[in-house]
């Protein structure tokens, strides 16, 4: 089979199914095919085509806005690298903020109009462009850096001659992630509260139960995503010599002892502290809407209603996280083992691969409604959801570990007559395992996005409901509550990943660790 | 020759500690005299590479000190007088060959000057590769770039970390023939690292021989053979005598290790 043949194999078989599936399901109110998909879309050409635009340009304007902050904030931690720990900590933070929540919350303070979409757009691309651009100026071999440093040059000269352009890789890298999640960012904020655009016509479809109209929209968002990866994949090209790097995810959050880390968690809590706090008061925000870290507290122990405040949130964190373990689990275990099994059957490998990455760059989260409507409402659609959101990066994220055994290592194995599967247990899974840990770490923020996002528009149950019913009722006191609550389940179940992660890469691959 | 000041080198109770507690360098007094190419042979390991690195001022020693005629090495560096070929060729994958050499001359805030760029491209054997990119050479051709790219500041301390590990033998004897004619008229003080005593020999005016680590100096041999030195030149008596000088210091270092004369 020729190449072209190949790449264009994957997504027609994947369009037939489509339309095959739809036919079979024909009438049951679940699934519009292809056909249809384009019959509504050539229908409805200026509905698309204005709502897409208002999209567009919310998406690029945060992509804008979030990567410029991203430049800058990588900037400042080279001038200042005792600060990088901490600033990779807040970035973290700020990234693990569950938008369904600080949506609202942006539309109280912004007001009407397309703020709030922009910001949301910025926020779910900075972090993805920071750390690729953070490895990347860090990246470049120590003899690059003794060279300037023999002609007596400093940290300036070092990042005009080598940083600038040794991470640039990394920083399209980067940029090509970011481009899908400046989308969903865009989308998520019309979810919450915009006039126009394709999350707002997604929301009024998916009550009107339009099933073709709601799988064009996805479609939509899904082309666009795609096409905005492989776009910036292929400018990416144009403009280097070397191949770029394959970002998985972040570094861990600190190295060094446990004490250490330790002192780092107090100075990030402290610090987002005060950021919070400091921030509210030099803005001089509305204290209605502007919760302080004190409101919260006193709201927790010596309100009135604190009893009923404790009830309500530990019933809603049981409920989802009875959602999100089943779910974060499932695509974690799905993604390495379809990872495994494609490894070893490389025929089948060359099919699927080209669509996972391509389906990697599809915000997840924008078909949500689908998902909804596939699977219905109860357990399963929120679960598989979460699922899908954890699936696609630990596939690729795994297949590329896998792809990283060293061949001499399984050279030797292979001359003591060591067939597939024993070459996959001893030598390919320990290769797979930091890839697989670093999708993992980064799974956590995704899962938490995507249940409350599920719990929000399906299941009526969870903190995701709590987030919207407190909006909807402006209680910006459970609202705020709910923030919290998210984000620190989302830095705590990372923090335990990347402590599980320490100590099973200790085995595996030492020089990982303790760098 | 060119008329500017000789650079002597002078180590005064050089010792380094590494921070993983590795002691790399015995308390050390070596003097470098200015103009010379002197060559440093060792086991593995021994801390040549480090006593380079302290010279260059890209670590900095844990007690005494190092003087390049009178000033610190991060001053000497300043002035772009130093220039140092490492064991990596460490050329950057995005410039061509020309503009990786051009850029040391940046680096050490010096004036461009294409034509000795080219010249020095052609003396190392690189003619018609100006505009290749790194990737598309061989490690000896890298290498060789390396070398011209340590060349083209006329540096007054050239300092060599074993430059020519993955150049194979015959070029490795020709580089030896046809580089220190580059360094020698302009008067540069030249330390080599290497592990090939035979290397040592058909380069140096001096070869100091140090022991295993913590390093200290087992014997220091003047090598007084007339340049130039063609390859050949290993075949002859003096030159085997040297060598074998050279080697018996070296295993001398070793049987005077305690812990590795058991092994």
């Amino acid at each position: 089979m020729t190449t072209l043949a190949r790449q264009a194999g994957s997504p027609f078989a994947l369009l037939m199914l489509w339309q095959l599936a739809a036919a079979a399901t024909a009438g049951r109110f679940l699934l519009a095919g292809p056909v249809e998909v384009l019959a509504w879309l050539s229908a409805n050409p200026g509905l698309v085509g204005r709502a897409l635009s208002v999209t567009l340009a919310n998406a690029a304007w945060g992509f804008l806005t979030g990567n410029v902050a991203a430049i800058l904030i990588a900037a400042v931690a080279m001038g200042w690298p005792r600060v990088l720990p901490l600033l990779t900590g807040l970035a973290l933070v700020v990234f693990c903020l569950p938008l369904i929540a600080t949506g609202p919350i942006l539309r109280v303070m912004m007001g009407p109009g397309n703020g709030p979409q922009i910001v949301l757009a910025a926020l779910a691309v900075y972090y993805t462009t920071l750390i690729p651009l953070l490895a990347g100026l860090r990246a470049a071999p120590a003899g690059w850096f003794d060279l300037v440093a023999t002609y007596g040059r400093g940290r300036l000269a070092e990042l005009v001659h080598i940083r600038a352009r040794s991470s640039l890789p990394y920083l399209l890298a980067g940029l090509q992630i970011s481009a899908p999640a400046a989308f969903l960012g865009a989308m998520v904020g019309e979810f919450t509260g915009a006039e126009r655009g394709l999350g707002v016509l997604t929301i009024r479809f998916a009550r009107d139960l339009n099933v073709p109209a709601l799988w064009s929209l996805a479609a939509v968002a899904a082309a666009i995503s795609i096409a905005a990866y492989l776009a910036i994949g292929a400018a990416g090209k144009r403009l280097q010599t070397e191949r770029p790097p394959v970002i998985l995810a972040p570094p861990r959050l600190s190295r060094g002892s446990a004490p250490d880390r330790l002192g780092h968690a107090g100075l990030l809590a402290v610090a987002t502290l005060a950021l919070w706090w400091g921030g509210m008061e030099a803005l001089g925000l509305d204290p209605f809407f502007a919760k302080r870290p004190p409101d919260l507290l006193a709201a927790l122990t010596v309100a009135p209603e604190a009893a009923a405040m404790w009830q309500a949130l530990l019933r809603a964190a049981g409920e989802t996280a009875a959602f999100v373990l089943p779910g974060y689990a499932a695509g974690l275990a799905l993604g390495a083992g379809l990872a495994m099994l494609l490894s070893l059957v490389p025929a089948l490998a060359e099919l699927v691969t080209p669509l996972a990455i391509a389906l990697r760059s599809v915000p997840i989260v924008t078909t949500a409604p689908l998902v909804v409507l596939l699977l219905g409402r109860g357990a399963a659609g929120t679960i598989a959801l979460v699922a899908l959101m954890v699936f696609f990066p630990t596939f690729v994220a795994c297949q590329h570990g896998l792809r990283q055994a060293p061949g001499q290592v399984l050279d030797i194995l292979r001359s003591y007559g060591a067939g597939p599967l024993r070459q996959m247990l001893h030598v390919r899974i320990p290769a797979m395992l930091p890839a697989f840990f670093a999708s993992a770490r980064i799974g956590v923020p995704a899962a938490i996005l995507a249940v409350t996002v599920a719990e929000w528009l399906a299941t009526g149950r969870g903190l995701g409901n709590l987030m919207t019913l407190s909006a909807s009722l402006s209680d910006y006191t459970m609202l705020w509550l709910t923030v919290v609550l998210a984000t620190l389940a989302s830095i705590l179940g990372y923090a335990g990943v990347a402590w599980a992660e320490r100590r099973v890469l200790r085995v595996f691959a030492p020089e990982q660790v303790d760098r | 020759m060119v008329d500017r000041p000789l650079v002597p080198i002078t180590c005064t109770g050089l010792s380094k500690i590494h921070d993983n507690g590795v002691m790399a360098l015995d308390p050390l007094d070596l003097t470098f005299e200015g103009g010379r190419t002197i060559a440093l042979i060792g086991p593995s390991g021994c801390g040549k590479s480090t006593l380079l690195r302290l010279i260059a001022g890209l670590e900095q020693p844990t007690a005494g000190r190092v003087s390049l005629a009178g000033l610190a090495p991060a001053e000497q560096a300043a002035r772009g007088a130093i220039a140092m070929a490492f064991q990596d060729p460490s050329l950057l994958p995005w410039l061509t060959l020309r503009r990786n050499i051009a850029l040391a001359r940046t680096l050490a805030r010096q004036p461009a000057d294409p034509r000795l760029v080219d010249e020095l491209i052609g003396l190392v054997g690189l003619e018609g590769f100006h505009e290749t990119r790194p990737a598309a050479l061989s490690g000896g051709m890298r290498q060789r770039a390396a070398i011209a790219r340590a060349l083209a500041t006329r540096p007054q301390v050239l300092l060599l970390d074993e430059p020519f590990g993955a150049v194979d033998e015959l070029t490795r004897r020709q580089l030896a023939r046809d580089l220190p004619p580059l360094w020698q008229p302009l008067g540069t003080t030249t330390l080599l690292v290497t592990h090939s005593v035979d290397e040592a020999v058909l380069l140096a005016d001096r070869i100091v021989v140090l022991s295993p680590r913590p390093a200290r100096v087992v014997a220091d041999l003047p090598v007084d053979l007339p340049r130039p030195r063609p390859p050949e030149m290993t075949e002859t008596p003096e030159f085997r005598r040297i060598a074998a000088q050279a080697l018996q210091a070296l295993a001398q270092g070793v049987a005077d290790n305690p812990a590795l004369a058991a092994q």
